[in-house]
């Protein structure tokens, strides 16, 4: 049973990887894969999603399959399937040693962090994707650990390349071109936080080394919805006469779930895994279906219950209480993208999975910190100096699992404004230098461009006269798109940005009078 | 572009010396060579983009005059915006098709293309359609590798050094194929400034100084072809566009070996003259090419 569950485990992991990889644009309109298809086969985000904007993309009806499995197979889902879960079990793997039998009653703690979650999303605030272990692993994975992985190997190859060392480098640049064309981003991503949301990622790997399974046993809020639902399972566990108390299972036990305790075995922690079955000497365990509910209560303490309720309701105006509340106080480089919600509709929906961080053609959708208040952390904004927003590109939309970013057409993605340009005359080359220049004006996507000329005519130091083209901004036409920006030769602090005024999806953050 | 150069000197001193040595067999020879007489220019129209493309290079003497057996060539579109054919921000895929075909079907041993793009790269190789049209025949289409650009000294009056694709000149034959568009400070875009196409860098500060660095930089390329895609003309909103308004369809391509004709005609498509472009006038001004048409033997096909 173990290699079965070890291949279904690593079948999953590697098809979620793929799926990973392939949330990249390869030129085409669609991107062709169902990169996000993991996230809506979740539970908790489809729950907490339809509480807090009571809503959900219908692509959620999925995570009830992953409920329907649960109600009839328990936890299996933890055992043989998530992903973040089998990465625990690969590092797991480096714990030498007898693992800890002694009951640990912190496995409750993922119990009060779930309550914290569904009671604040009963209140509209959306946190479970911070936690919850897919869109953690993606996230991670996209800001963190795939940058890295992909700086680490281009530097090695580049450092082959540049040395021209005769033979290898010429076996090295093919091996790197099939890296390239299979496992390597198209280009190096670069993220903010990078580090920070990395490290929070390898403690939770890390916690392998303290336990194994550290994060599924103790911490994990989906784990802990499921383990709720395999309360309600059929397929149980059982434990013949034959029995001799002798502890084997115990040792093996992924889940602690106290399988060596016999009538006292947790269904909810247990992830179905089948090693106690496996190791038993007297083979006296057996896994079936039973309509015998276990025996083990399952007993959260009804104070701390209470009080991880409390916070779930309290969490609400802590995060919000924030002067970005005011509707008069609005970030200005808070520019989300396109086809964002208006930002507390956004922000009910917004996972923070980072599937469009990753997906986004210019590595310009970047995770904001507390640009968006602290409720807001990790969710996207645009950063043009880093990458502009591709005119005819629609990926970021595509990929959002639960419609933060609506999908949009093309025809709907030119009409999106998701902030306007505005001219720094004191740094524009022919405003400040009389030195002509045009790029803004070149490279701007909109059929009519929104930067138009104004022929100046200007002296320079001499006294000479000429004319030069001074760049207008067409607030009409303007899409915020941030070209300009990324490509104005002013690069340091161009002479040309953007800010989040005139988005469409705001009716505060406007401009101009006429509607749009 | 070295090995061209000496390639075509060893051509026409051949001919020379044949032709002084056995004067009977001049002719022949030279008729078959395709330079019977001397085309500075081919203008073709017609309603099929590749059938036209062909007509012109034909008129010109045929692929075999610029492409040896075993040559690697570079074939450079402009591809740098993430448009459709439709909306004539890039060269039109079946012109870029037919010529990677003549140049297979003259021999080439390898056919290279490739753009260093303004939009995302893989968007505008897909979107324009060239790379799905010229992986089709077996051209090698890459996305430019950043570390294949070295520091040359182009030695131009406004570009001294620049980074430029080594691939380029590296290359045996160089085909430059742009498009025909409007822009707003070049006024109009043709094969000239497609060689912004393989500037490394941060080549948006060469606006600054723009008529003379697009004459360095052509001067230092100098390409074997070149054939303007008039198929699709932009007439506002270049040089990426992306309304139809703005299109105007000619059905045309030019192919000549001056790059500064071939611009100064390409004008005259938008209504203009070579003289109302800075980058022309001033190539012919430094004898990189000539810019007054009426000294040019000018061969018409329509097909």
């Amino acid at each position: 049973m173990q290699n079965l569950r070890r291949t279904s485990q690593g079948i999953f992991l590697l098809l979620f990887l793929f799926l990973f990889i392939q949330t990249e644009s390869k030129g085409r309109d669609a991107l062709g894969y169902p990169a996000k298809i993991f996230l809506d086969f979740d539970p908790l985000i489809f729950i907490t999603t339809i509480f807090s904007a009571h809503a959900v993309q219908k692509a959620f009806y999925f995570s009830l399959i992953t409920i329907a499995i649960t109600l009839i197979f328990g936890r299996a889902f933890c055992g043989w399937v998530c992903p973040l879960g089998t990465l625990n079990n690969i590092v797991g793997a480096m714990k030498k040693g007898r693992p800890k039998t002694e009951d640990r009653n912190l496995y409750r703690v993922k119990y009060y962090v779930l309550i914290f979650l569904i009671i604040s999303s009963l209140f509209s605030l959306q946190l479970a994707g911070i936690v919850d272990p897919l869109s953690l692993l993606i996230r991670s994975l996209s800001v963190s650990v795939y940058p890295l992985f992909s700086y680490g190997i281009r530097a090695v190859f580049d450092a082959i390349y540049s040395a021209d060392i005769k033979g290898v480098t010429a076996l090295s640049e093919s091996v790197y071109s099939i890296l390239k064309k299979s496992v390597l981003s198209f280009q190096q991503p670069f993220y903010n936080q990078s580090l920070f949301i990395g490290a929070l990622f390898f403690l939770i790997l890390g916690l392998n080394l303290v336990e194994k399974r550290f994060w599924c046993k103790y911490l994990c809020p989906l784990g802990a919805l499921l383990g709720i639902l395999s309360r309600f399972s059929i397929f149980k566990r059982s434990v013949s006469e034959g029995c001799t108390s002798c502890g084997a299972c115990a040792n093996v036990c992924q889940g602690n779930a106290s399988p060596d305790k016999k009538e006292e075995w947790r269904d909810t922690e247990c992830y179905y895994c089948w090693n106690c079955d496996d190791v038993c000497p007297q083979n006296a365990v057996s896994f079936g279906f039973s309509g015998k509910k276990a025996a083990a209560s399952m007993d959260l303490g009804r104070r701390r219950v209470i009080t991880s309720m409390a916070s779930g309701v309290i969490a609400v105006p802590l995060l919000r209480a924030t002067p970005l509340s005011k509707s008069e106080f609005i970030n200005q480089r808070l520019i989300r993208p396109p086809g964002s919600l208006e930002e507390k509709e956004f922000l009910k929906r917004c996972v923070k999975c980072g599937e469009c961080m990753k997906v986004c053609i210019t590595n310009g959708l970047q995770p904001t910190l507390l640009e968006a208040g602290l409720e807001g952390i990790w969710s996207p904004l645009l950063i043009p100096k880093i990458g502009y927003c591709e005119f005819r590109c629609t990926l970021c939309g595509q990929v959002c699992p639960t419609g933060a970013i609506k999908k949009l057409n093309l025809e709907e993605k030119a009409k999106v404004k998701i902030g306007l340009a505005m001219i720094d005359k004191g740094r524009c080359l022919p405003y400040a230098h009389a030195r002509p220049c045009i790029v803004c004006e070149e490279v701007c996507p909109t059929p009519k461009k929104a930067i138009w000329f104004e022929k100046a005519k200007v002296k320079d130091r001499n006294g000479k006269e000429f004319i030069v083209q001074q760049p207008r901004v067409d607030l009409e036409l303007c899409i915020g798109c941030g070209i300009c920006e990324a490509k104005c030769p002013v690069v340091d602090k161009p002479a040309i940005y953007v800010t989040s005024i005139g988005e469409s999806r705001s009716k505060e953050n406007r401009l101009l009078m006429e509607g749009y | 572009m070295h090995c061209m150069n000496r390639r075509k000197f060893v051509k026409s001193a051949a001919i020379t010396i044949a032709g002084l040595s056995v004067p009977n067999f001049i002719d022949s020879l030279v008729s078959d060579l395709g330079a019977a007489e001397r085309i500075d220019l081919a203008v073709a129209r017609g309603a099929s983009p590749s059938k036209i493309t062909r007509a012109a290079v034909d008129a010109m003497g045929g692929m075999k005059k610029f492409v040896s057996r075993g040559d690697i060539v570079v074939v450079k579109p402009n591809m740098a915006w993430d448009r459709t054919p439709e909306q004539a921000g890039n060269t039109n895929p079946e012109v870029v098709a037919e010529v990677v075909k003549m140049c297979f079907e003259a021999g080439a041993k390898k056919v290279k293309v490739f753009d260093r793009t303004v939009n995302d790269p893989r968007r505008c190789y897909v979107q324009s359609g060239i790379s799905d049209a010229v992986k089709a025949l077996g051209a090698d289409i890459s996305y430019v590798d950043e570390r294949k650009f070295k520091e040359m000294n182009v030695k131009g009056e406004a570009m001294k050094t620049w980074p430029l694709y080594t691939e380029l000149f590296e290359a045996d034959k160089v085909i430059n194929i742009p498009i025909a568009k409007h822009h707003s400070l070049a006024t109009l875009t043709m094969s000239m400034k497609n060689w912004m196409g393989v500037m490394g860098g941060s080549r948006r500060q060469i606006h600054q100084r723009l008529d003379e660095s697009l004459v360095d930089l052509s001067g230092f390329i100098k390409p074997t072809l070149t054939i303007l895609d008039a198929v699709r003309i932009l007439t506002a909103n270049g040089p990426q566009g992306g309304n139809l308004a703005d299109v105007k369809k000619l059905d045309t391509v030019i192919a000549g070996v001056d790059q500064v004709a071939v611009d100064s005609l390409g004008a005259t498509l938008f209504g203009m003259k070579g003289s109302d472009l800075g980058y022309v006038k001033m190539a012919d001004k430094r004898g990189l090419g000539t810019m007054d048409i009426a000294k040019l033997k000018i061969k018409k096909v329509n097909i």
